[in-house]
C-alpha cells in the first residue's frame, strides 16, 4: 500500500462531498467549527475560557496559540465533547456539541495531550481497537490498519508491544489511531511537546500530508516555530479570549517592523543605558524595546535603514556592541506584542495545562 | 436541530460508524481479553495466591480443621470444605483487577480515548466487565479441578461445578463495582490495589470461609453476618456439598441445600444492585461532559 494510493483514497469522498454539498444550500458547508460566544466556567468558579467567536473553514490547518493555562485545551475539550460548555453555541462538523455529540465524535479525529495508547497491546492491536471502536467496516480494516502504520512508519514494529515504544513513537501510534475513520477534522492539543526535534519534523510530515489529503486540522501549540510551519491560519488565546486572529504572515505585520537585536558587552547597567538611548532614538517611532540576556532587541519600521545608525549612537554613549542582527519578526516577537510576555516553552512547564 | 442539511454536511467524508450496542460490548470484551492475556501477571496472581492458599491450609491444618469441620458436618474432609470458599477467594482476588484495569486506563489515557469515541458508553463498561468475569469462571474452573486433584469432591458433579461457578460471578459483582467505584475516586492505582487488598484477608477470615462459623469467637459470628464473603462461601459450599451449611441466617422454606442457596443468592444479587448502582454513578459522572 503506497502513499499515493491512500492519497488517492482519501481524496475520492472529497470529490464526492463537493458535488453533493452544490446541491446544499446554507453557509455551513465550509465550516468545520463555528464557536460563538463560549464561556466554560469550572466548578471551582475558575473561568476558563470567556466569550470566545472562532470559525475554522473546511481542509483548513488552523493553530490556536497560548501560553500554558491559556485555556487551550479546555476550548479543545470542548469541541471534542469532553466539556460541555457553560453557554454559548458551539457546532463542530455541523453538529450541535450538546444536542449531538456522538455524532460529532464520529466525525472527528482527538489526539489528547497526553499520549494516548493501550501499553499492553501492539501498535497494530491499537489501530484496530480503534478501527472497531470507529465502526470502520469490517472488510476495510485490515487495509486501513496497514496503510496508517505505513503512514506513520511502523510497519517493522507492528507486532510489537506499544510500552517498548519511544516516545515519538508513542505520538505516531497516537495519531495513527486518531485517523482510522478518515475523520473530516482532526484535533491535535499540544502533539509535539516533550518530543525531540527529529521527532517533531517527522510528525510535522504527516500532519501536512493528512491536511494535503484535505483533512482540517485543529492544532494547538505553545511553539510559535509549529505554527508558523504548519498553520495558514492562527488564533491567539490568553486568559480565555481570543486576543488575535490572522494569517502568521498578518500578525507578524503585527509586530510593526523588523527586529534590531544587539548584543552588548557590559552589565546590566549598559543594557538600560541602551535601552533608554533606542526609545529616545529619533529615525525610530513607535519602536518597541525590550532588555534581553544579551543586551537589548529594538522592534521598529525602519530597523533595517536605521539600525547601523542606532550601533553608532550606542558607540558614541561608551557603550560595547559585541553582536548585532537584523530580522524579520517571528511569531515569538508577535507574542510579546500581543501578550507584553514571553512565552516559556520549557517542556517541563509544558505538561501543567489544566487537564480534564 | 438535525435538519436534512446539517446532517448532510458531516456525512459528506465520514460513513457513518456502523456501531451498534453488542458491537461495542464486543469490541470492549475482545480489548480486555487480550490484555489479560498478555498480562500474565494478572492471571497467576490472581490464582497463585488462593492456590497456595488452598495447598497450605489443607496440609497444614488439615488434620487440626478437619475435627472442627466434622462437627458440623460429619464426613466431609476440610479439602472438601475448602474449595467453595478458595473459589470465593479467587472471585475476589480477581474483582479487584477491575478496577486497576479502570485506573491504568484513566492513567494512560484510553478512558479518554474512548470516551472521544462513538461507541455507547455502557456498553463500555458492560464490555469490560464481561471480560472479568469469565476470566473470574475460568479461574473458578481451574481452582474446583485443583481441589478435586487434590481429593475434593463436588457432590453435584458437573452441574454443581457450574453452579459454584455461576455463584462466584454473582459474588463478584459487588467487588467489582466496589474496585472500580474506588479507581474512580482515587484515579491512583496504588491507593486502588491497597484498598482492595487491605479488604481481602479480614473479609476472608471473618467468614465461614476457613472454618464453621460455630468454633469462632463471638465477634468474628457477628461480623460474618454482614460479610458478603459468608453468603458467597455458604452458597458455593451448599452447592458443593449439596447441604443446607448456612448458620447464619435460619431458612427452612426450601428443600436442603436450596435452603442456603436461596438466601445467599438473593443477598448477593442486592449487594450487587447496591454496590453497582454506586459505580454506575460513579462512572457515569466521571465519563460525563459536565463541567466540575
Amino acid at each position: 500500500m503506497s502513499n499515493e494510493q491512500s492519497v488517492a483514497d482519501a481524496e475520492t469522498p472529497r470529490e464526492d462531498s463537493r458535488d453533493s454539498s452544490a446541491s446544499r444550500a446554507g453557509s455551513a458547508e465550509h465550516t468545520s467549527i463555528d464557536i460563538s460566544d463560549l464561556e466554560l466556567t469550572y466548578g471551582d468558579g475558575t473561568e476558563a475560557v470567556s466569550g470566545v467567536d472562532l470559525t475554522v473553514g473546511d481542509g483548513e490547518f488552523f493553530g490556536f496559540l497560548g501560553p500554558n493555562g491559556a485555556g487551550k485545551t479546555t476550548v479543545i475539550k470542548v469541541l471534542a465533547t469532553l466539556l460541555s460548555p457553560t453557554a454559548g453555541e458551539v457546532r463542530v462538523n455541523g453538529f450541535d456539541v450538546r444536542t449531538e455529540p456522538r455524532k460529532i465524535r464520529e466525525s472527528i479525529g482527538y489526539m489528547a495531550q497526553e499520549t494516548s495508547i493501550d501499553p499492553e497491546l501492539t501498535a497494530e492491536e491499537n489501530i484496530r481497537f480503534a478501527c472497531e471502536a470507529y465502526g470502520v467496516p469490517r472488510g476495510e480494516r485490515d487495509e486501513r490498519t496497514a496503510e496508517l502504520l505505513d503512514l506513520v512508519d511502523l510497519e517493522a514494529v507492528a507486532d510489537k508491544r506499544s510500552e517498548e515504544f519511544s516516545g515519538g513513537m508513542k505520538k505516531r501510534l497516537d495519531a495513527a489511531t486518531v485517523l482510522v475513520h478518515r475523520p473530516p477534522l482532526v484535533f491535535l492539543d499540544e502533539p509535539t511537546t516533550g518530543l525531540d526535534p527529529t521527532a517533531r519534523n517527522r510528525l510535522w510530515e504527516y500532519f501536512q500530508r493528512i491536511n494535503e489529503q484535505g483533512t482540517t486540522i485543529f492544532l494547538t501549540t505553545q511553539y510559535l516555530e509549529e505554527a508558523d510551519t504548519l498553520c495558514e491560519r492562527l488564533a491567539v488565546i490568553l486568559g480565555g479570549e481570543i486576543v488575535a486572529d490572522g494569517s502568521p504572515a498578518d500578525l507578524k505585520r503585527q509586530v510593526g517592523g523588523d527586529v534590531l537585536d544587539i548584543e552588548l558587552g557590559d552589565g546590566p547597567e549598559a543594557r538600560a543605558r541602551a535601552t533608554t538611548i533606542a526609545r529616545e532614538f529619533d529615525d525610530f517611532s513607535n519602536a518597541t524595546v525590550e532588555e534581553t540576556e544579551a543586551g537589548i532587541s529594538v522592534t521598529a519600521q525602519a530597523a533595517r535603514q536605521s539600525g547601523t545608525d542606532l550601533l553608532v549612537a550606542l558607540r558614541d554613549a561608551g557603550l560595547t556592541v559585541t553582536g548585532f542582527n537584523v530580522r524579520a519578526p517571528t511569531l515569538d516577537d508577535v507574542f510579546l506584542a500581543i501578550t507584553g510576555e514571553r512565552v516559556d516553552t520549557d517542556d517541563g512547564a509544558a505538561a501543567t495545562e489544566e487537564s480534564i | 436541530m438535525s435538519t436534512p442539511t446539517e446532517s448532510g454536511t458531516a456525512d459528506r467524508e465520514v460513513a457513518r460508524s456502523a456501531n451498534t450496542f453488542v458491537g461495542d460490548v464486543w469490541v470492549n470484551f475482545k480489548r480486555w481479553n487480550l490484555k489479560a492475556v498478555r498480562n500474565p501477571f494478572v492471571l497467576v496472581v490472581s490464582l497463585a495466591q488462593p492456590f497456595i492458599f488452598l495447598v497450605l491450609f489443607t496440609e497444614v491444618f488439615g488434620n487440626v480443621a478437619g475435627g472442627a469441620v466434622s462437627q458440623g458436618l460429619p464426613g466431609i474432609d476440610y479439602t472438601t470444605f475448602l474449595v467453595p470458599a478458595i473459589a470465593i477467594q479467587v472471585a475476589l482476588a480477581s474483582a479487584v483487577t477491575s478496577g486497576i484495569g479502570l485506573v491504568n486506563d484513566i492513567e494512560n489515557g484510553m478512558f479518554e480515548k474512548v470516551l472521544v469515541s462513538p461507541m455507547n458508553r455502557t456498553a463500555v463498561f458492560v464490555g469490560k466487565t464481561l471480560a472479568e468475569v469469565f476470566r473470574i469462571a475460568l479461574q473458578i474452573a481451574i481452582i474446583l479441578g485443583l481441589g478435586v486433584l487434590l481429593g475434593a469432591e463436588i457432590t453435584t458433579g458437573v452441574i454443581g461445578a457450574v453452579g459454584i461457578m455461576a455463584v462466584g460471578i454473582l459474588f463478584s459483582f459487588w467487588f467489582i463495582a466496589f474496585s472500580n467505584m474506588l479507581a474512580v475516586l482515587t484515579r491512583d492505582q496504588e491507593s486502588t490495589i491497597i484498598g482492595a487488598n487491605l479488604l481481602q484477608f479480614p473479609l476472608l477470615f471473618l467468614s465461614s470461609a476457613f472454618l464453621p462459623l460455630e468454633v469462632l469467637p463471638n465477634w468474628i459470628q457477628l461480623f460474618a453476618r454482614i460479610n458478603p464473603v459468608t453468603y458467597g462461601v455458604d452458597a458455593a459450599r451448599a452447592i458443593m456439598l449439596d447441604e443446607d451449611v448456612m448458620t447464619v441466617l435460619e431458612v427452612t422454606a426450601f428443600d436442603g441445600a436450596l435452603n442456603t442457596i436461596v438466601p445467599a443468592v438473593a443477598v448477593l444479587a442486592g449487594l450487587g444492585l447496591v454496590f453497582g448502582a454506586g459505580a454506575v454513578y460513579l462512572l457515569s459522572r466521571a465519563s460525563s461532559s459536565d463541567v466540575r
